[in-house]
């Protein structure tokens, strides 16, 4: 079921349009939450259930080494030599007294916190992210979105906010404004955003108002400006 | 004479990881002319309000307009007139046309008096025009200029029921501000007809020229749009069925065993009739090697005036989509314009029912997106009025009965320059 925003129809799933009003309609998806398994709304802040903070990915990294810690436990009792050698810095000064199997517990839950701040040594601790790239129409050439980025800004250099991609050199770039848009990665999704452009967005040649957000989907047509003459098409490689 | 037929979806692919997809059919339905077929004669009655209020220049104008009318129809033409006020009377006989002027010395006969009796017009008009329905496009022309304030809507509205079933069209015109715009919307609606704005007397002429072209284009009569939907694809729970140009008008549908007919009324020769259709597709039907996949079996069922005939049925037209892996969005530009004047249509009407229930500032709201949506559709002055309407509800003034009335105008049609006139 999806209200529509505008005349408050509620319309079945998979609607696009507003039965009533053809206003276009948000697309909503539903993840679980991490904490407590309850379904939220993939651009939820909180969980409603529980009240987990759901902009806070760090958190479920913490989850991950946890479990892993866990796992080699027994071993360096029964075989302490090869372990050793496989665990990374933080498990050194637990191999000098394995005898005490009380300590051994308490050291990896304290030394947790450290392999999670240094989530570069062990690459299972990081989440695996969705790189998105933009292919730009008019020249065939393709643009990765910077994928350390929340929040990647789309404009032309200025002093206020400086572009993470610049689209300054391609031709008609002088539609586009210098603070032109923002695709935000949130929850499992890519979104994107007008940041009140003089010659606005396009998104699949509908236009999207400004403060207006529109989920990207492999596909979508991003035109800057109006007359299509600044295009990209979206796309997501896992 | 034949139909044209033209089927286009919003969008023919649909996105193989998705279960299902939304999409809007827009069916455009014409009469094709041939050259060795004339269209069949006119049989028109006109509906004339001559009322205490009409008196002095608007009836003087309307007579002069009607008197206009009749020198630009054919002599195979058949002519009617009722006037009414509190009552109705048969003014002009139907008869054919060979007599003009006696027929347009009746016309100026006409004094203003009474009050008005919309229904008992219509009721005395069905009998004149069933008198030569014979092999001609039977039309009715409704001009008034107030309230129904003698008569009963309802019975009007079952009057213009029994209209659709003999098959003749009304069209409704509006004369002046205090005219009910509900009731001359639903007659023209209930068989396909044209509502008509004369704000002033000296657009009666206008108007009136405007409206015969239009009749006189007719070439094939009760037209239905019959649908075979596969078991895959489903209408839309809430009026799925919509026509867009050349008015807005909200279409009922009647299940024909497996088939859905909807009345479409005449076919016009130089404009097209479009129809949205609101459909969701599923995806999971047996695909063929061409990864195409079936969405509907177009068919038009008509009436021939010329030939007598009537359940001509045109030859069917079948609608595919194709599932595709890598999907990207490639919306029909003009299938996306007609669903811009569907919605432009329905948010003013959300509009009209939020003021009713006194909730303004949501009426207001709806009234600038209806005016934005205009704007999409590059319809300017459409934008204009809808924007001016939100503009002064949201100050707290209210809106005067010229200014509801170009509302209803603006949001069922799109004002087209004034073209070869």
């Amino acid at each position: 079921m999806i209200t529509c925003p505008s005349c408050s129809h509620q319309n079945p799933d998979g609607a696009t349009h507003c039965e009533a009003c053809y206003t276009p309609l948000p697309v909503i998806t539903m993840i679980d939450c991490p904490s407590c398994g309850a379904s939220v709304q993939s651009d939820a802040s909180f969980c409603g259930h529980c009240g987990f903070d759901l902009t806070a990915k760090t958190t479920a990294a913490i989850i991950q080494p946890q479990q892993e810690v866990s796992e080699p436990l027994p071993s360096p009792i029964q075989v302490p030599e090869p372990v050793s050698a496989a665990e990374p810095d933080p498990f050194q000064p637990v191999e000098i007294t394995p005898d005490d199997l009380t300590e051994i517990i308490t050291i990896p839950v304290s030394t947790a916190p450290t392999a999670a701040a240094s989530p570069s040594s062990n690459p299972k601790t990081q989440l695996q992210r969705i790189t998105a790239s933009l292919l730009h129409v008019q020249t065939n050439v393709t643009l990765e979105l910077p994928n350390n980025l929340q929040v990647t800004h789309l404009g032309k250099p200025n002093n206020l906010i400086p572009p993470d991609i610049d689209v300054s050199g391609f031709p008609d770039s002088d539609i586009v404004s210098r603070v032109h848009a923002d695709i935000r990665f949130e929850g499992d999704a890519f979104y994107f955003e007008d940041t009140g452009s003089s010659n606005g967005t396009y998104i699949n040649n509908v236009p999207l108002p400004a403060g207006n957000r529109h989920r990207l989907r492999p596909g979508d047509r991003i035109s800057l400006g109006k007359g299509d003459k600044v295009s990209f098409i979206f796309q997501m490689t896992e | 004479m034949s139909v044209n037929l033209n089927c286009s979806l919003s969008d023919r692919n649909l996105d193989i990881s998705q279960p299902s997809s939304q999409r809007q059919l827009a069916i455009r339905v014409s009469a094709s002319t041939n050259a060795d077929s004339s269209g069949a004669p006119l049989n028109l009655c006109l509906v004339l309000d001559h009322s205490g209020s009409m008196g002095g220049k608007p009836l003087d104008t309307v007579k002069k307009a009607a008197r206009e009318l009749v020198d630009q129809m054919y002599y195979t033409d058949r002519i009617s007139v009722v006037g009414f006020d509190h009552k109705a009377s048969v003014v002009v006989e139907s008869q054919t046309l060979d007599r003009p002027e006696s027929v347009k010395d009746k016309i100026q006969s006409l004094r203003a008096t009474g009050g008005t009796c919309i229904d008992d017009g219509i009721k005395l008009a069905l009998q004149e025009i069933s008198k030569g329905k014979e092999g001609a496009v039977s039309q009715g022309f409704v001009l008034t200029d107030g309230e129904n304030e003698h008569g009963d809507n309802a019975r009007c509205l079952q009057f213009a029921q029994l209209a659709v079933e003999y098959n003749m069209t009304l069209h409704t015109l509006g004369f002046g501000d205090h005219w009910n715009q509900d009731i001359l919307e639903k007659i023209a609606d209930a068989g396909g007809g044209t509502m008509t704005y004369i704000q002033s007397p000296e657009q009666a002429g206008e108007e009136f020229r405007n409206l015969l072209r239009r009749v006189q284009s007719v070439g094939l009569t009760n037209a239905y749009l019959l649908l075979e939907l596969p078991a895959n694809v489903r209408l839309a729970e809430l009026k799925p069925v919509a026509q867009v140009a050349p008015d807005a008008i909200e279409l009922t549908m009647q299940n024909e065993g497996n088939l859905i007919a909807i009345r479409l009324g005449d076919l016009m020769t130089d404009i097209d009739r479009v129809i949205i259709v609101n459909l969701y597709i599923n995806h999971a039907a047996v695909v063929n090697q061409s990864g195409s996949i079936p969405v509907v079996t177009a068919q038009v069922r008509f009436d021939n005036p010329v030939m007598a005939k009537s359940g001509i049925l045109s030859t069917p037209v079948v609608v595919e989509a194709n599932l595709v892996q890598n999907f990207q969005a490639q919306v029909d530009p003009q299938v996306q314009n007609h669903i811009l004047a569907l919605a432009k249509y329905r948010q003013t009407q959300l509009a009209e029912n939020k003021l009713k229930q006194g909730d303004r500032i949501g009426a207001a709201t709806m009234l600038q997106s209806a005016a934005k949506t205009a704007l999409q559709m590059g319809d300017e002055k459409a934008a204009t009025v809808l924007q001016t309407n939100a503009t002064r509800l949201q100050s707290g003034t209210e809106l005067s009965e010229a200014d509801r009335k170009q509302t209803r105008i603006v949001s069922k049609t799109v004002l087209q320059a004034p073209s070869n006139s």
